[in-house]
């Protein structure tokens, strides 16, 4: 990204940071927001492969993204309807700047 | 019959010439590995679409057990890296180093035996980063209290079972004292289980401090990930430089054992390299197997070679390549055999 000018932003989803003891997380269908993966402690958990080593702890970062564009409107819904059945701690919204994605992927 | 399987992966740049000197020497002692080679890295990237392909994980996931060369990351973006990959799919939590001088390498200490343990998958390894506005990233700090537990409990069964007095908790846990302050309360609930083993912590900035004023105060560390990779360097050079750190990453049901250096690519080929750093790893893996007959001989030999300094490689002074070095241990091993009469 040039920092030194002003990049073309787009909002394409966000990072929801949620609280369970009851293993990996299983959502439910929330329109255009849909679970890209699920990570724990920055390990992908879902999709694919799960070591039955692996250990997990009760907070998971869970990627929902949309294609297409989106508004801060489309977000808070979301979040609304999401808050329903499960408790987060925090929510990052992704960026990407003129293209390029301004978030990381998990291991 | 192997008495062994063993996945072996030569890796990147150095990592197949350096890979095909340790297999050389390690045959040598004749324990009975039959090695199972797979692959990693960029090449990867055209014959699978992945830097780490399912058939290697399938190979480690069965094995168990597994040697690795170095692999290239590039800085700054592109791919991940394939190595904490693979300690992140086989959650691997224990990075074991120990740092011992060696007595052919002159270094202003001569006293160092120190081991390390470094907890290998959290901390700001998580790869939860973000560009939060056009001026402003974010990683985050990633330390659970069962992580920290686990990786305390480990150093200490470790330590206890070699014979070890001493065990300190490095932090910075005086700044983050949430983050370190968890890894710290979760290492002094652990030491309470270890009361005939000696307990303490030191700030960060200060054991680097202290370990280059008097490395001999320290027996053992355990670290959080981030401090954990830049302590263990640090040592590394006080010992005799990366080419000769070794490192095993150990999960619960696997272990991968690794030199701790870079594939050096542009000396790729060249039949240059010290590959002495993967062979000390090989000797903690026949350790690690209970070979421990084995892996004395090899570290006799190599020891011994090194003082000689006649087929030693550019790094400690000598001009010996790759290969020649490696030979030369076989040949020492063979030498040694011989005078005890029953290969020690």
């Amino acid at each position: 990204m040039n920092k030194d000018k002003n990049p073309n932003t787009q909002l394409v989803g966000v990072d929801v940071y949620i609280i369970t003891k009851d293993g990996i997380p299983c959502f439910d269908y929330y329109g255009a927001f849909k679970c890209e993966f699920i990570s724990n402690r920055g390990t992908k958990v879902w999709p694919g492969f799960v070591s039955p080593d692996l250990l997990l702890v009760d907070w998971y970062r869970c990627r929902f993204t949309v294609t297409g564009d989106i508004e801060d409107e489309d977000v808070d819904a979301f979040l609304a309807k999401l808050s329903e059945k499960w408790l987060w701690s925090g929510v990052q919204k992704l960026w990407r700047y003129d293209g390029e994605p301004g978030y990381s992927k998990p291991y | 019959m192997a008495k062994y399987t063993i996945t072996l992966i030569p890796g990147e740049g150095t990592g197949p010439e350096i890979l095909k000197a340790v297999e050389r020497v390690v045959n040598a002692a004749d324990v009975g590995i039959e090695w199972d080679y797979q692959d990693i890295g960029m090449e990867c990237l055209d014959k699978y679409g992945t830097l780490l392909p399912e058939k290697t994980i399938e190979s480690i996931a069965k094995n168990k057990i597994a040697i690795k060369g170095p692999t290239t990351t590039p800085i700054g973006g592109g791919h991940k890296s394939a190595n904490v990959t693979l300690r992140k799919v086989f959650d691997l939590y224990a990075n074991v180093r120990p740092a011992m001088s060696i007595p052919a390498i002159k270094r202003p200490w001569n006293n160092i035996n120190i081991l390390s343990f470094r907890e290998n998958t959290e901390d700001s390894y998580a790869a939860i980063e973000h560009m939060v506005s056009t001026e402003v990233a974010q990683c985050l700090k990633i330390i659970t209290w069962p992580g920290s537990l686990r990786i305390a409990e480990f150093a200490f069964k470790w330590a206890k079972a070699h014979g070890r007095k001493r065990m300190t908790c490095v932090h910075k846990a005086n700044i983050m004292k949430m983050t370190d302050g968890l890894f710290l309360n979760a290492f002094r609930e652990v030491a309470k289980k270890y009361p005939e083993m000696e307990s303490d912590d030191i700030i960060v900035d200060n054991c680097t401090m202290q370990l280059v004023r008097d490395p001999s105060r320290f027996d053992c560390l355990v670290l959080p990930n981030l401090y954990g990779d830049i302590v263990t360097d640090l040592l590394a050079g006080m010992v005799g430089g990366l080419g000769f750190a070794p490192g095993a990453n150990i999960g619960d049901n696997c272990a991968i054992f690794e030199a701790v250096h870079g594939s050096a690519p542009k000396y790729a080929g060249q039949n240059k390299v010290n590959p002495s750093a993967v062979l000390n790893s090989a000797i903690m893996m026949l350790k690690w197997i209970g070979e421990e007959a084995a892996a004395i001989k090899i570290d006799r030999a190599m020891q011994e070679v090194l003082a000689e300094g006649k087929h030693v490689t550019y790094d400690v002074g000598g001009t010996a390549g790759t290969d020649e070095y490696a030979s030369a241990i076989i040949e020492k091993m063979e030498t040694i055999i011989k005078e005890s009469g029953e290969g020690i």
